[in-house]
């Protein structure tokens, strides 16, 4: 039985670049159930937060503890990018390199590959080049890569930022489909429905800070702070 | 651009004794930035009685002076380059001296997970995965082209990159001092690395694998092409160059107790 990875509980964390504060002071604790999504207007440190909580954003203050060690911790998440970036390979080799990465033998690894192909709609395009695929295609992509390794929690950062209805939509059913099986999903989006569709709870950032944190019904209801209530209202936030 | 050129010739060139011999060599500027040429040119100076007039510039304009009869031969870091040149019969022949190394440079935190990669195709591979910044010089110079070869072998491509991807077309050093300022990830040539001076929280990552070994070849210009040029003292540099007492200054070349180049010539 694994140990469980949350509470992640994030004290002061603070990320400064050039004497500038991007993110912080951040006091936030996250439970182990449904998805996360992160709102607030651009540049507020939405992606930076993300990728802080994710680890690969130095912190210059305050703390970030996951429940269990910080190794295992980073083995059991995975983050989705807003532009995804193949490799020159085929979409199944795509597809089984994280788990080469991790010692699967090369022939399961074609195989969960294969099949995870098959849930984004692209089982027929195993040997294509991923350097040919569409800009939804590479997205669904991209987040069976980060799924294909079974995280426990996976971030996204604006996965749908540039791609039309039809790929938004089936990138939300892999989401709820992975959601729906205990994959914990914390994710950042500029597209209000979305969100709605979506959320468990809403993180509001403004300025780096955690503005607002509740319950997506609650949010989207009855936002506690004048800011939120403007943000959802489509006013401009600075 | 002449007038840089000779400049730096001017600076570089020995004080010349009225009889003594004298040739010009162009080389590479991570060669000169190395500081070994301060230690080589004084010995060759005592040993054959020749000045060596230096060009400090980059790989593909060390070829082009070599091409147009400009220098006596060409001290450069570009296999690819260096046959091309063979093949225009603008040289006389190759001779492989020294190589020195590639290092991945990156923040002491190492995000991306560089310091434990098996080789340099996964370092980058680690790298594009946590789209950590990376610093590249985007020059065109013989570095720059070795890391777009690295990421071509990881089966990455930079044109698919976003903003984490820093091309700033410039030299090592301001490459080096933008990575320093981001906490970016940089590929450098290890002399650059160890003679920067603002680390800051940088640190070496990665090296080691044989595909970052930086080869340096010696290519003596044509005399059939340019009737001018010394071909006499050319083989004579390149006999110092491939002789012992080459190999044992190269070998023994230090910065901060860390040797710089291996001596490989085939003597």
């Amino acid at each position: 039985m694994q140990k469980p990875l949350f509470p992640l509980i994030a004290k002061q964390a603070t990320v400064r670049r050039r004497g500038k504060v991007l993110v912080g002071p951040v006091d936030l604790t996250l439970g182990g159930q449904g998805t996360t999504i992160v709102i607030g207007p651009n540049g507020a440190g939405k992606t930076t937060l993300l990728k802080m909580l994710h680890g690969i954003e130095r912190m210059n203050g305050g703390v970030l503890d996951w429940a269990c060690p910080i190794e295992e911790a980073q083995r059991r998440q995975a983050f989705v990018f807003q532009t995804p970036i193949m490799m020159r390979r085929s979409v199944v080799d795509n597809l089984a390199y994280p788990l080469q990465l991790i010692g699967v033998a090369r022939r399961e690894a074609r195989a969960r590959a294969a099949h995870w192909a098959d849930q984004i709609n692209l089982g027929d395009a195993l040997e294509r080049s991923a350097m040919l695929l569409s800009g939804g295609e590479r997205q669904k992509l991209a987040l069976a890569r980060a799924l294909i390794r079974e995280p426990d929690v996976l971030f996204l950062d604006e996965p749908c930022a540039s791609l039309d209805g039809r790929a938004t939509r089936e990138i939300e059913e892999i989401l709820l489909r992975a959601a729906a099986t205990g994959t914990r999903l914390i994710m950042s989006t500029h597209n209000m429905g979305q969100a709605q569709r979506l959320a468990d709870e809403v993180l509001f950032v403004l300025h780096g800070r955690i503005h607002e944190f509740s319950s997506a019904k609650t949010f989207f209801e009855g936002p506690q702070t004048a800011q939120a209530d403007a943000f959802l209202r489509g006013d401009i936030v600075e | 651009m002449k007038n840089v050129i000779f400049g730096v010739v001017a600076s570089l060139a020995l004080t010349t004794a009225a009889l003594a011999d004298d040739m010009k060599l162009a080389v590479t500027t991570s060669f000169h930035n190395s500081g070994l040429a301060e230690i080589l040119l004084p010995e060759i100076k005592a040993d054959l009685d020749l000045d060596v007039q230096l060009l400090v510039v980059g790989t593909g304009q060390a070829i082009r002076l070599g091409e147009a009869g400009d220098v006596d031969a060409i001290l450069v870091h570009s296999q690819k380059a260096e046959e091309k040149f063979l093949a225009g019969g603008n040289g006389t022949h190759r001779r492989e001296i020294m190589y020195n190394d590639f290092v991945f440079i990156g923040p002491s935190a190492d995000s991306a997970g560089v310091k434990d990669a098996e080789n340099a195709a996964q370092a980058l591979q680690r790298i594009a995965q946590a789209h950590a910044s990376f610093v590249s010089r985007g020059d065109d110079s013989g570095t720059h082209k070795k890391e777009l070869s690295l990421w071509k072998a990881a089966d990455l491509d930079p044109a698919g990159f976003d903003d984490w991807y820093r091309a700033v077309g410039a030299g090592m050093g301001a490459a080096l001092n933008t990575a320093s300022g981001m906490e970016a990830y940089i590929m450098a040539d290890r002399a650059s690395w160890l003679n920067f001076g603002n680390k800051g929280g940088l640190e070496l990552l990665f090296a080691g694998d044989p595909v970052l070994f930086n080869q340096y070849a010696y290519l003596p210009v044509n005399p059939e092409k340019h009737a001018h040029v010394k071909n006499d003292l050319a083989l004579k540099l390149e006999a110092w160059l491939t002789s012992d007492r080459a190999k044992e200054l190269i070998n023994a070349y230090k910065i901060g107790g860390e040797t710089l180049f291996v001596f490989n010539a085939k003597q």
